[in-house]
C-alpha cells in the first residue's frame, strides 16, 4: 500500500509490501519503499500498545509511536519527531489549516497541574517571553511564558485550578512578534 | 537495643521495594502503606502486610507524621523506615517517632533539624573546618538585593528547608533577581513549609561529587567512597556513578576527610551523603542528605555493602560492621533514573497510564523499580518509576551494560527519561568523565536528526501499513508484494513498474 508521511513538513509517499524471503524471524517484516531507496523493516510490539523493536535493514533501534490526531509522534533511541501518516490518495489532497493568518495564539499549559498565579488581567499588554500563567505540579512551580507579545484578550482558568496538559490558559491577541524558540 | 521484628515503610515505589527487600534479608517483617491509586503496586504485593492511606495527596497520607505513627503502632511495628523525600527527613515527625517508641531509621531529630536547615548545616561545615562557597544566611525580602550585590550575579537561591536539588534557583542578573526570589519564596513555602531562602555563590562549572557516610550509635563513623552526580536538569540528578571519574586521589582523600570530619562535628548517626562542589582542584562543601539517597545504588555496587540492610542493623543499635581500612571500592557503576518526563519538552513531568513496562536484566544489570502495568503517573508524585544500575570492573565495560540494557527497557504510556539517557552514553564528555553539571545542557530538546527523518518516516510508513490492514500474503501465486500489500484495498492499488 501506498502511505503518505510528512515529517517536519516534508511529505514523502512510501510504499509498503509484507517481506517473503523464506528467512527465519521475519514475522511482520517489510519492505519499504521509500523513491529509490528500499529497506527491510520489522516492527516487534514489546510491551503494550506503543513500544516496539524496530529492527531497520538488520540493526535494532528502540522505539515508541504514540498515536497523535493526524499521525504518531515517534520515538526512535534518543530522537524524537511529529509525524502525520495516512494511506495516499490517487490525487493530492489540499492541506487544510494552512496559516490563515490568525494572530490570536492560545498558550496551553505545558503539562497537568494546579494553577498558582495568573499575573496578568484581561486586556493587558505581554511581551514575548513574560509569564502569563503560573503552573505546579510534582512540587514545581514552572512559568508559562507568552510565546508572542501581544495584548491578553481571554483567561481560561483560575489561581487553584487544576487543568489538564494541552489545556487553554490565556489566550494573546498578538502584535506579531514572536518569541524565537519553539512554545 | 533489641533486633528489630517488624519495620512500617513510610514511603512508595522503588525505594519501598527496596526496603522491603532489605528487610527480608534481615528477617525483619515488612508493613507497606499505599495511596488510594497504589493498590496494585510492587510494594503492597511484596510486604507482609498494606495498610490504605486516606488519599493520594500526599499532605494527607505519606507526609502525615501523626497518621504514619499512628499506623506503625497499630501494625505492632518497631521501627519506621521513612525512604527518602516525603518525611525521611524531618524532625518532627523521627521525634514523634521517638516519642511513640518506634525506632525511626535515620539520624535523630535533632541531626535532622541542623542538617535540613542548611543554613546551620554549612555553619557546621564551617566549624569542621571543611571548605564553604561564598554565602549569605537567611535572607528578607527587604534586603536581598543589597547581599545579592555583594555577592554578584550569577547566584543561587536556595530554600532553607531544601535539598535534593529541589529549592534552588539559579539569577543570571540583576534584572531577573527580584521575580526568581518572588518565586522561590513561594516555591519553598508550598513544598517545605518554610519560605525562608539564603544566597551562594554560583560556579560556572563546577562538578557534583558527593560521599556516603555511615555512622553508628558509638559515634564511629565510616566512610563508603564518592560518587559523581554531575548530570542533572532543574538541579535534579539523571545519572551517577561510582568512583568519580576524573578526580586524583588527593582530591578524593581531601573529600572523604572532609565528609567524615562534618558527620563527626554534627553527631552523625545511620547513612548519610555530604555533598560537595568540584572546581578544578578545589571542592566546596554543599549540604548534608541525612537519609539514604536514590543513588545509594552505585555505592553497594562498588564496596558490596547493603547500605539499606545496614541502615536497619545500625538503627538497631548494632556497631558498624567494618572499619575504615576493610572498605574497598571496586569496579565502576553507573545508573540512570528512569522518570516519568518528557525529554524533549523540557523534562516537563509525563502523566498517564503505564500500558506496559518491560525491565532490563542479565549480566551487571541491577533494576530498582516501582513500576506496574495499570500504573496512573499522578501530579502527587515524584516522577521516578525506577533505576537501572550497571556494575562492570571498569567504567567502559559498565557504559556498555548500560547501553545494553537500555536498548531492552521498554515503558509505554508515558514519556521517559531514557532517550536522554541512550544520547548521555553516547557523548564523548561522558565517555571521557570529564564532563561537569553543564552536561545536560547540551541536550536542548534533543538531537536534531537529519536522516532519522527518513528512518522516522519509514517506521510511521510501517507502523501505519501494519495496523490498517492484514499483512497476510495473498494464497493464488506470486502477485506483485507491492500490490498484496493493499490488502483490501487492493484492487485500487496502483501498480509499481
Amino acid at each position: 500500500m501506498k502511505v503518505e508521511v510528512v515529517v517536519r513538513g516534508a511529505r514523502r509517499v512510501v510504499e509498503v509490501a509484507p517481506l517473503d524471503d523464506g528467512c527465519a524471524g521475519v514475522a511482520g517484516g517489510m519492505l519499504v519503499r521509500d523513491g529509490e531507496a528500499e529497506q527491510r523493516v520489522r516492527l516487534e510490539p514489546v510491551a503494550g500498545s506503543e513500544c516496539w523493536r524496530v529492527v531497520v535493514d538488520g540493526s535494532a533501534v528502540p522505539a515508541r509511536v504514540i498515536r497523535t490526531e493526524t499521525g504518531a509522534e515517534i520515538v526512535l533511541g534518543a530522537s524524537r519527531v511529529a509525524v502525520d501518516v495516512r494511506r495516499a490518495l490517487p490525487i493530492p489532497s489540499r492541506r487544510a489549516g494552512a496559516s490563515g493568518g490568525s494572530d490570536r495564539v492560545e498558550v496551553r499549559a505545558p503539562m497537568p497541574g494546579l494553577v498558582i498565579a495568573i499575573p496578568r488581567s484581561a486586556g493587558e499588554t505581554v511581551e514575548a517571553g513574560s509569564p502569563v500563567a503560573v503552573v505546579e505540579a510534582m512540587k514545581m512551580q514552572m512559568d508559562v511564558a507568552a510565546p508572542a507579545s501581544g495584548r491578553v484578550e481571554e483567561i481560561r482558568v483560575r489561581p487553584g485550578q487544576e487543568v489538564m496538559g494541552g489545556q487553554v490558559l490565556v489566550a494573546i491577541r498578538s502584535d506579531g512578534a514572536v518569541r524565537g524558540e519553539g512554545a | 537495643m533489641a533486633r528489630l521484628r517488624r519495620v512500617l515503610i513510610a514511603n512508595r515505589g522503588e525505594i519501598a521495594v527496596r526496603v522491603i527487600r532489605a528487610c527480608r534479608d534481615l528477617g525483619i517483617e515488612p508493613v507497606a502503606v499505599y495511596a488510594p491509586s497504589e493498590a496494585d503496586a510492587p510494594h503492597v504485593r511484596l510486604a507482609d502486610a498494606a495498610v490504605p492511606l486516606p488519599a493520594d495527596e500526599p499532605a494527607a497520607g505519606y507526609l502525615n507524621p501523626g497518621l504514619l505513627v499512628d499506623l506503625a503502632r497499630r501494625a505492632a511495628a518497631d521501627a519506621i523506615h521513612p525512604g527518602y523525600g516525603f518525611l525521611a527527613e524531618n524532625p518532627v515527625f523521627a521525634a514523634a517517632c521517638d516519642a511513640a517508641g518506634i525506632t525511626f531509621v535515620g539520624p535523630s531529630a535533632s541531626v535532622l533539624a541542623r542538617c535540613g536547615d542548611k543554613a546551620a548545616a554549612r555553619a557546621a561545615a564551617v566549624a569542621a573546618g571543611a571548605p564553604v562557597l561564598v554565602g549569605t544566611q537567611p535572607v528578607e525580602p527587604s534586603e536581598a538585593a543589597t547581599h545579592a550585590r555583594k555577592i554578584g550575579f550569577p547566584l543561587l537561591i536556595k530554600a532553607v528547608g531544601g535539598g535534593g536539588g529541589k529549592g534552588i534557583h539559579l539569577v543570571h542578573d540583576r534584572g531577573g533577581f527580584d521575580r526568581a526570589f518572588q518565586l522561590a519564596r513561594g516555591e519553598a513555602e508550598t513544598a517545605f513549609g518554610d519560605g525562608r531562602v539564603y544566597l551562594e555563590r554560583w560556579i560556572r562549572a563546577p562538578r557534583h561529587v558527593e560521599v556516603q557516610i555511615v555512622a553508628d550509635a558509638a559515634g564511629r563513623v565510616v566512610h563508603l567512597g564518592e560518587r559523581a552526580c554531575s548530570v542533572q536538569r532543574r538541579h535534579q540528578k539523571l545519572i551517577e556513578e561510582a568512583p568519580a571519574p576524573a578526580i586524583d586521589a588527593g582530591l578524593r582523600a581531601r573529600l572523604a576527610d572532609a565528609a567524615v570530619r562534618v558527620a563527626r562535628e554534627l553527631g552523625y548517626r545511620n547513612a548519610g551523603t555530604v555533598e560537595f562542589l568540584v572546581d578544578g582542584d578545589e571542592c566546596f562543601f554543599i549540604e548534608v542528605n541525612a537519609r539514604i539517597q536514590v543513588e545509594h545504588t552505585v555505592t553497594e555496587a562498588t564496596t558490596g555493602v547493603d547500605l539499606v540492610a545496614l541502615q536497619l542493623r545500625l538503627a538497631a543499635g548494632e556497631p558498624l560492621p567494618f572499619e575504615q581500612d576493610a572498605v574497598a571500592a571496586r569496579g565502576a557503576a553507573i545508573e540512570c533514573r528512569i522518570s516519568a518526563e518528557d525529554p524533549h519538552r523540557q523534562f516537563f513531568p509525563s502523566l498517564g497510564v503505564i500500558d506496559g513496562a518491560i525491565e532490563p536484566a542479565g549480566p551487571g544489570v541491577r533494576v530498582d523499580s516501582g513500576v506496574w502495568v495499570g500504573q496512573r503517573v499522578s501530579r502527587h508524585f515524584d516522577p521516578l518509576l525506577a533505576k537501572i544500575i550497571t556494575y562492570a570492573p571498569t567504567r567502559d565495560e559498565a557504559i556498555a551494560r548500560m547501553r545494553r540494557a537500555l536498548a531492552e527497557c521498554a515503558i509505554s504510556g508515558v514519556d521517559t527519561t531514557m532517550p536522554f539517557h541512550r544520547w548521555a552514553l553516547e557523548q564523548p564528555d561522558f565517555i571521557s568523565g570529564g564532563y561537569d553539571v553543564r552536561f545536560a545542557d547540551a541536550w536542548g530538546a534533543g538531537p536534531q536528526i537529519t536522516d532519522g527523518d527518513a528512518t522516522a518516516a519509514l517506521v510511521a510508513a510501517a507502523w501505519f501499513a501494519r495496523g490498517t490492514t492484514a499483512l497476510t500474503l495473498p494464497a493464488d501465486g506470486a502477485p506483485s508484494r507491492w500490490n498484496a500489500a493493499g490488502g483490501a484495498d487492493r484492487r485500487r492499488a496502483p501498480r509499481v513498474r
